[in-house]
């Protein structure tokens, strides 16, 4: 009995081990629901009847954005602009591109186009840095789509970015030429701070074209307030992203820019806006010379510049790196090490032997701090092995020796820009270490 | 009990009769994304390449070619065809005309990937070129590949463009001696001057210690085809001229001007006869076909 029974259920595990349906959860196969997926993607991109606007937040620059316009075809082509510079912004260009499933859903431009110039790891091409450029994106996992957006994500560096079906308008105005880039002549302003004003609103502004930021220097109730944001070009001037707001005001544009007598104009809410020039900023960082002196002090240091003074829109106004054998200058309080008297402005001289060596230039007493945060230097003679043209150095010495003296702006822990406080148009940018 | 050795095989056999339905195997679908439409590039590419040699070149974007740390672009379209075929007049046609397109279709690698840009390393030196197994070839800084018949073309563009011979001369001289084996003499030569510290070396501390550059310096192999491919790109002239750079006085390794520019002839003498007796190439003919195409590209 006991052996029938165990034979049934042999019998009983045999039968039902082959038991074969499975039922699937989907209709389709993966492969298949995965190629339909990418064919409902190609078709969204490639039916946009007036092409795709698209902002790309390179994720290795947080806050930039930059603007693109692409024209997907069904024969992997894609006509692009770019905000990027002046030659992406007037000429199309066309490359490759294709859906690939990797992982996810993947949009994929694959020969070389204004996008990747973000991405390109030549800083010579984008400004960022050496083997990493601004790291942005050129593969992109496709997040979503819905109405007229699709959400991207890089697959290499994460960077973040969104496409919009463009209006015939927002079309023209890259194929007529009509994007606004009035704002880049900011920097025909030869000031170091330039003044932002708008309905009775004051900032200092400060635009890097390069990055697309714009930051905003502004006093409230007494108190120093900063905000940085990114921008893209548009028809009518530059579409901050996201907007800037502070208690009084929203801007989220600037509209009808344009470059006039010496200055940027345009309308913010419709009320006219101006970028000019202004000496002195809004709120100065009166601790910051000495702040500046005491590092290099402290650490028996120096700071360092390779172009010496910029004047006028002018690197290198004073012709140094033109010097005999030049390598850099210096600022070096207390030459002679601690306690002792004098600080060198140091000419550094590279040797025939390798290395380099302080070999020359004005000395100086003690500086002064004045109680509104500038540095006044006290020129006391020329030291040193000059060389037999010294033009460039007693440029920068008259330079240095101003009365009025310079204000100190602190740009990162280990940079400071000293701006010129006769007339803010000349400054140097110091480097620590 | 011998019932139960019977009954457990018969189980085994029914839960094993299954008729599996694998479907349509001749069209599965793949993940998408590895077919596209055909453009002129592409077809200049099959025509001039693959079709002849059987040599395909992958321009579109594939991270997976590269190393996956490193930030690269990809090439433009533009550059594709000019670097395609300098690579064709320098290294292909020279070879045929030297050793028959029999000779090259065996032997030359099959497949070119092309970067944009080039290879950033950790201490800040770039890489310009790599390959693997005698089959792939990968070139980086296509965007910057500039000769004289292009706009905009300097002097100084043409390290760019002598570094990707060099590269493919390179790795064309390692299948050729994976193929068949240089004559063990050469490793004789410099015996004990071998290092793994070769990218702290200088080109004229290489020089004077009897190496003709100082990735030389890695291995007996790479020695050997660094020899080739700078013979080949640099020419009779060049060539003798990196002899005759040796200073006088002995390097820091203790190796005296005449000892390194004997290590370097007797080099140069192994290559020549290596060509002659295995492959029937007169090298030197060679070298002459391919200085004079680079010369035409750039000078």
């Amino acid at each position: 009995m006991r052996n029938n029974l165990i034979c049934l259920f042999f019998i009983i595990t045999g039968m039902f081990a082959c038991k074969k349906e499975t039922d699937p959860l989907f209709d389709k196969s993966p492969d298949e629901r995965i190629n339909d997926t990418l064919a409902r993607y190609q078709q969204v991109l490639t039916t946009a009847p007036y092409g795709w606007k698209a902002f790309v937040y390179p994720a290795g620059v947080p806050g930039s954005v930059f603007g693109f316009y692409f024209s997907f075809s069904d024969a992997n082509r894609v006509q692009m602009f770019s905000d990027f510079d002046a030659a992406s912004t007037g000429t199309m260009r066309e490359s490759s591109w294709r859906l690939k499933a990797l992982q996810q859903p993947c949009l994929l431009f694959d020969t070389y186009s204004y996008l990747h110039v973000l991405s390109d790891p030549d800083a010579g091409q984008n400004g960022g840095q050496y083997g990493q450029g601004l790291g942005s994106d050129f593969e992109f996992a496709i997040n979503g789509a819905a109405g007229d957006t699709v959400w991207l994500t890089g697959r290499f560096h994460g960077s973040k970015a969104i496409l919009v079906k463009a209006t015939p308008q927002d079309k023209d105005n890259y194929f007529q030429h009509r994007i606004n880039r009035s704002v880049d002549s900011i920097s025909a302003i030869l000031t170091y701070f330039h003044k932002f004003t708008t309905a009775g609103n004051r900032y200092d502004i400060r635009i890097n074209p390069y990055l697309h930021q714009v930051n905003f220097t502004w006093i409230s109730n007494g108190k120093v307030k900063q905000a940085s944001t990114g921008y893209v070009y548009t028809a009518t001037g530059i579409s901050l992203m996201p907007a800037f707001t502070d208690s009084t005001i929203t801007i989220n544009s600037f509209d009808q820019v344009k470059w006039e007598n010496g200055a940027i104009t345009f309308t913010v809410n419709g009320k006219p806006a101006a970028i000019a020039e202004t000496v002195t900023p809004l709120a100065i960082d009166a601790a910051a010379p000495k702040r500046w002196y005491q590092y290099a002090l402290q650490n028996e240091s120096y700071w360092a510049t390779y172009y010496g003074f910029h004047v006028n829109g002018k690197d290198d106004a004073c012709g140094i790196t033109g010097l005999p054998a030049y390598a850099f200058l210096t600022y070096y309080p207390q030459i002679d090490g601690p306690g002792t008297s004098l600080d060198l402005l140091g000419f550094v001289v590279k040797q025939e032997t390798g290395g380099n060596v302080i070999s020359y230039g004005p000395g100086y007493d003690a500086p002064t701090f004045t109680s509104d945060g500038r540095i006044i230097f006290n020129d006391n003679g020329l030291y040193g092995n000059l060389p037999a043209d010294r033009t460039a150095i007693n440029k920068t010495r008259s330079l240095m020796a101003d009365p009025m003296g310079f204000y100190l702006v602190q740009t990162s822990s280990l940079t400071y820009d000293m701006v010129s406080a006769r007339d803010g148009k000349s400054w140097i940018n110091w480097q620590g270490f | 009990m011998k019932a139960f050795l019977l009954i457990i095989p018969l189980c085994l056999l029914m839960a094993c009769s299954k008729k599996e339905d694998l479907g349509n195997v001749e069209d599965i679908p793949g993940l998408g994304g590895d077919t596209w439409a055909a453009s002129p590039l592409d077809k200049w590419l099959h025509d001039t390449l693959t079709v002849p040699f059987n040599i395909a070149v992958k321009y579109k974007w594939d991270q997976f070619e590269f190393e996956l740390n490193k930030t690269l672009v990809p090439p433009k379209e533009e550059k594709i065809i000019p670097v395609m075929s300098a690579i064709r007049q320098v290294w292909m046609d020279t070879y045929i005309a030297e050793a028959g397109a029999l000779f090259f279709k065996k032997y030359c690698p099959k497949y070119f990937i092309l970067s944009g840009s080039a290879s950033w390393n950790e201490n800040g030196t770039i890489t310009l070129g790599t390959a693997e197994g005698g089959r792939k070839v990968v070139l980086y800084l296509v965007n910057d590949f500039l000769t004289k018949s292009m706009e905009g073309y300097k002097p100084s563009d043409s390290a760019n463009v002598k570094q990707m011979f060099h590269v493919i001369e390179h790795e064309f001289g390692h299948i050729l001696h994976q193929t068949v084996m240089y004559p063990v003499e050469f490793k004789r030569i410099c015996a004990g001057f071998y290092t793994g510290n070769w990218n702290n070396i200088s080109d004229m501390a290489a020089r004077r210690d009897g190496f003709v550059t100082p990735y030389a310096m890695s291995a007996f192999d790479e020695d050997f085809v660094e020899m080739v491919s700078t013979m080949l790109v640099e020419g009779k002239q060049g060539f003798d001229a990196i002899v005759n750079s040796i200073p006088e006085g002995t390097s820091i390794n203790g190796v005296t001007k005449a000892e390194a520019q004997s290590r370097l002839r007797q080099k140069e003498a192994m290559v020549v006869s290596y060509f002659l007796t295995v492959w029937h190439i007169n090298f030197y003919s060679l070298q002459t076909r391919t200085r004079k195409e680079i010369n035409q590209l750039l000078y």
